[in-house]
């Protein structure tokens, strides 16, 4: 004769917990309209991205120390497949050294940066600011589309583009990691490597 | 007697726990079960179709992701401890401790040594001052730059040649680095060996035969400009300088007592150590010469 069974009331993994709907839970709720929207979920901010990339475009204007606090990839990643493409486009396929010298810049920097601060810095960080800065470069690598860039005036263009970029990296981490009197010596690693991607965009 | 328990696998769409990671169908009841939780469950619009969800809302991938962070947060830990019995990062943050005017200044030390006058390192209680402060002291920022800035100007130099292959670029840079290696290993071993009592550190002595990629790069500079007339003299100007510096530099390092009061070497102990300046400072014209002269055609 079996026994009637008791009605299972409780939870697989806790003992006797009577589940109510009101307890707060640590999930993003479970129903469709409360799930937050997909680009906040994926911590992918429009408004911060488009801040980031004026104040690379703005060489002169001072940059603001704590816009790098939240490091963001996704940038970076759209900024490195477009100069990709935009190579692509002069016939040059040359996605692996994008990446490889790009995976090898940011790692020097990074070590050279956490030696000559005070504070250390993330390698996040690093490849951010790295990554957003590549924006002159696509201009650069644009423009080679139309114009070849092996004469004076693409010489010229090249230098400019160069320390274009390296002076806004260097700005942005100087001020997020307050190194004082060393702009220059933070800008020339970030010009060499910027002049490693030109050489790719030029020959 | 009870009905047969037939297992019904009962999920109904609007009703279903979100902790409940499975379906309960330990028991017939699992019908009374779902009945049970009608009402309650009629409360809240349930989005079961996620059960996704409610796998990341169960304690247990909590856990298991808690888990998985603290055990990548040891990792890093581990690394960091580690990493610093290997590189001495904080002795290394002391060499990088440079400005811009620093940099200058050594640059041109380094080009015209000969109107400097007081080559001596200032001491603060013990302790070396940064190299931000005091002209003299090695910095390891102006050869790491030095080092990389000289590999990519023979890239350069090949690349005009039509000789350029990435993997001739990684060829240079091991045969720099070998070189390096070896003199920093035969200098060690020859103050070993004459048992010089000085407080130059291994790091002192890779910054200081650092120093000779700057004259390095200026000639093959001048050579991609100029040719081969400019590449000589460019690089005879710059041995000498290279010259002249390591052995004022070294001096005040190797023969340091002697040297202090400025009296004239004499004795068999100080005269070896006065070859072994002269030695070392002479290695860095040849070699200067040795890691350029296929570089420019």
């Amino acid at each position: 004769m079996m026994q009637p069974q008791q009605p299972y009331t409780g939870q697989i993994f806790h003992p006797t917990q009577t589940y109510t709907p009101t307890t707060s839970q640590p999930f993003y709720g479970n129903n469709f309209e409360d799930e937050p929207p997909l680009l906040e979920e994926l911590g992918i901010n429009f408004d911060h991205i488009w801040q980031k990339t004026l104040t690379v475009l703005h060489p002169l204007k001072v940059a603001d120390g704590s816009i790098m606090n939240e490091t963001d990839l996704a940038g970076p990643m759209v900024f490195c497949l477009a100069f990709g493409a935009t190579l692509l486009l002069a016939g040059k396929i040359q996605f692996g050294y994008v990446y490889g010298i790009s995976a090898i810049g940011c790692l020097g920097m990074f070590c050279l940066l956490n030696l000559m601060s005070m504070t250390g810095v993330s390698f996040g960080c690093v490849a951010s600011v790295l990554g957003y800065c590549l924006l002159p470069m696509i201009l650069l690598s644009s423009f080679a589309v139309i114009f070849s860039l092996q004469g004076m005036v693409g010489i010229i263009l090249t230098a400019g583009i160069i320390g274009w970029c390296s002076f806004s990296a260097s700005k942005i981490f100087i001020s997020a990691l307050a190194m004082e009197g060393q702009q220059l010596l933070v800008a020339y690693p970030c010009a060499l490597l910027y002049g490693v991607f030109a050489l790719i965009s030029v020959f | 007697m009870p009905a047969s328990k037939r297992r019904i696998p009962v999920s109904p769409p609007g009703m279903a726990d979100p902790h409940q990671l499975f379906d309960d169908t330990s028991s017939a009841q699992s019908r009374g079960f779902g009945a049970q939780r009608g009402p309650g469950g009629l409360g809240y619009p349930a989005a079961a179709a996620s059960p996704q969800e409610a796998f990341l809302a169960d304690p247990v991938s909590n856990m298991a992701m808690a888990y998985g962070s603290s055990l990548a947060a040891q990792g890093k830990e581990l690394v960091d401890k580690n990493i610093d019995r290997f590189i001495p990062v904080t002795k290394l943050k002391y060499y990088f401790a440079v400005d811009t005017m620093y940099v200058g200044k050594k640059l041109g030390l380094l080009f015209f040594p000969y109107l400097h006058q007081d080559w001596e390192v200032q001491y603060q209680q013990d302790t070396p001052v940064a190299p931000r402060f005091d002209i003299n002291a090695p910095d390891l920022y102006i050869p790491a730059m030095a080092f990389i800035t000289y590999i990519l100007v023979a890239g350069l130099a090949l690349g005009t040649q039509d000789r350029f292959s990435p993997d001739l670029l990684g060829l240079q840079a091991s045969s720099a680095l070998a070189w390096l290696t070896l003199e920093v290993l035969a200098i060690l071993l020859s103050l070993y060996l004459l048992t010089v009592n000085t407080d130059l550190t291994t790091i002192d002595l890779v910054a200081f035969l650092g120093y000779k990629y700057v004259g390095m790069i200026g000639g093959v500079l001048m050579g991609l400009l100029f040719g081969k007339i400019g590449y000589y003299l460019v690089l005879g100007w710059c041995c000498v300088s290279i010259f002249v510096f390591m052995i004022r530099t070294l001096r005040l390092k190797i023969l340091a007592e002697a040297a202090a009061q400025g009296v004239p070497v004499r004795g068999a102990r100080n005269q070896l150590r006065m070859y072994l300046t002269m030695a070392v400072a002479a290695a860095q014209p040849l070699l200067m010469y040795w890691l350029t002269f296929h570089l420019v055609r």
